[in-house]
């Protein structure tokens, strides 16, 4: 379990000069929790991230790792996770075992709990044909791969890991992620990533930082719920010539529909598509847009409602931010 | 313990998995090699290996920095520095682990020299006790060295600044102070004569072993880690 409280950071002070990196910011992860740490660059999830592995300490607040605190108890807290940092840094001179069996024993892992724990880390991360090359010549992915063994080779019970699938090509993103998703099942994890499809198809939970703050916090659908927006249905019908019109009037007399305007994309002959916005606040209009449809007695191939993503969602946390920032500099050159 | 061998085996490991380390070694023994043979190897010439150590004591200016500027500022550079400093060990046992790694390196850089010793003693008697004793002046010289080049590495990122700078605090705390002092007050030159491990490390070589010198180096060579730990820890609270 991971409790972060009321945790901030300052680089160079806190008076003027300082730089605010996190801002007072509190979670907490329970037992078994896989979750994904979202937010544009330079918004503070390798600063927290740092902080939590003991690499950086907090300019005020407590973590806690198992009841652990990271300053007090800093070794034993240490002793508990696996972390993969940013960039994944390793020895390109060393081979991928040695690699393994060094970090074995840097977390104090006796002979054959060693031999056991090199095994089952190679044996999960794909490296067993590669086990005897040098960690220089492997390719990105492998490096990758190599990274998250030499985090996991202790077994440990927390895993943390910044970045895994930066600078990887969609293949090796893919396998990264269903690696991770298979680490997730027996540990807490937390991952840090600016690509979001990664957290939404990996992540039990998602933390959305931006500046400094923790914007949103939960499960992905339900972040992906609290998105208030009209989202548009897309509706192709059969048209005979001049029925465009019809069918027009007809979509947009139905109640709690803002505008319906004729799509030219991708239609074929006879075809006609209509984008239907509803009003602001009125969700999912599928049904009385297919009653209405049904009632003109015209074919239907296509009903469809734009799903809301944690893209958006992200997108209007940061545009919020934004706004509020630009609010607080106005203030700020007022005053 | 088993992290402080883990970090120092692989330090060790490490300085021969890349040229630098043998580059380093052939050069110690090549050029040690052509001194003796030009210097000692004399007709006539006496048994002994005095003249060796002032000459690899030059030798080690240069070397030792060489050593050491990669013990910190290739992990700071590439990044490994964050595994290692959230790996359940103290900051201390890492630079520890590290230094002894080059200790070891440097014991290994003087392990070949014994041929010159077994060369003497195959034409001649010569007096092991000056040949031991400056053997020993000369590793606590070279691990004072290294000491201020770990210090020196863990101030910065770039192995060429790190050398660069323990090759000035070394002229600055040792060759520059020994060679002005005849030119000082006789009482101040007594303290930098005192301060001055070159001057210390003379003794052994002539087959003194003074146990306020070893004190004096063994100090001086914890001193320089404790400041490279500290400086290490002071990354974690900027």
């Amino acid at each position: 379990m991971i409790q972060v409280q009321r945790v901030s950071k300052w680089f160079g002070g806190s008076g003027r000069g300082g730089v605010r990196a996190v801002d007072d910011i509190s979670f907490t992860i329970p037992a078994g929790q896989c979750v994904g740490v979202l937010g544009p660059n330079g918004a503070g999830k390798t600063t927290t991230i740092r902080m939590i592995t003991g690499y950086l300490p907090p300019s005020a607040g407590t973590i806690r790792v198992n009841d652990l605190d990271t300053i007090n108890d800093s070794i034993g807290a240490r002793r508990l996770m696996g972390y993969l940092p940013e960039a994944t840094p390793l020895y390109p001179e060393m081979r991928v075992q040695d690699y393994l069996a060094y970090r074995a024993k840097l977390y104090g892992l006796g002979r054959a709990a060693r031999r056991a724990g090199i095994g089952a880390a190679l044996e999960r991360c794909w490296l067993k044909d590669v086990a005897r090359r040098r960690i220089g010549q492997l390719s990105k992915g492998y490096k990758q791969r190599v990274g998250l063994a030499g985090a996991l080779v202790h077994s440990p019970p927390v895993l943390i890991l910044d970045e895994p699938t930066n600078g990887l090509d969609p293949s090796q993103i893919r396998e990264t992620r269903s690696l991770i998703k298979g680490l997730a099942e027996d540990r807490t994890v937390l991952v840090s990533s600016h690509i979001l499809p990664e957290i939404e198809q990996t992540c039990d939970r998602v933390i959305i930082i931006a500046r400094g703050r923790v914007r949103a916090d939960g499960a992905p659908a339900a972040l992906v719920r609290q998105v208030q927006q009209a989202f548009p249905h897309t509706v192709e019908v059969g048209v005979t010539p001049g029925g465009r019109e019809r069918v027009h009037r007809a979509l947009a007399t139905i109640e709690g529909v803002a505008s319906v305007q004729l799509s030219s994309e991708g239609t074929e002959e006879n075809w006609a598509r209509f984008i239907v916005t509803p009003k602001g606040g009125q969700g999912d209009l599928r049904e009385p847009i297919a009653r209405a449809i049904g009632v003109l007695g015209v074919v239907c191939r296509e009903l469809r409602r734009a799903q809301p993503t944690l893209e958006q969602v992200f997108m209007r946390v940061i545009e919020s931010d934004d706004r509020t920032a630009l609010k607080e500099q106005k203030a700020q050159e007022a005053a | 313990m088993r992290a402080l061998s883990a970090i120092c085996g692989r330090e060790y490991a490490s300085m021969f998995r890349i040229p630098l380390g043998w580059v380093v070694v052939s050069l110690f023994v090549c050029l040690s090699s052509m001194y003796f043979m030009m210097r000692v190897m004399v007709p006539g010439g006496p048994a002994t290996m005095r003249e060796v150590f002032g000459v690899w004591w030059a030798l080690l200016l240069f070397l030792c920095p060489s050593v050491s500027m990669r013990l910190f500022s290739e992990e700071l550079r590439s990044g490994t520095i964050e595994t290692s400093l959230t790996a359940p060990v103290a900051d201390g046992v890492l630079v520890v682990g590290k230094y002894l790694a080059s200790a070891m390196f440097l014991l290994t850089m003087l392990l070949p020299t014994l041929a010159f010793v077994g060369v003497l003693a195959w034409l001649s008697r010569p007096d092991y006790g000056p040949v031991l004793s400056g053997y020993a002046g000369l590793v606590l010289l070279g691990m004072l060295y290294l000491a201020v080049g770990a210090l020196a590495s863990a101030c910065t990122s770039s192995q060429t600044l790190a050398f660069l700078g323990t090759l000035f605090g070394l002229l600055m705390l040792d060759v520059i102070p020994a060679r002005v002092a005849p030119q000082l007050p006789e009482q101040i030159a007594k303290i930098v004569f005192m301060l001055s491990p070159s001057v210390r490390a003379n003794d052994f070589y002539r087959g003194l072993i003074d146990t306020s010198h070893v004190a004096f180096f063994l100090g001086a060579t914890v001193w320089f880690l404790v400041l490279a730990t500290l400086v290490l820890q002071s990354r974690r609270w900027r």
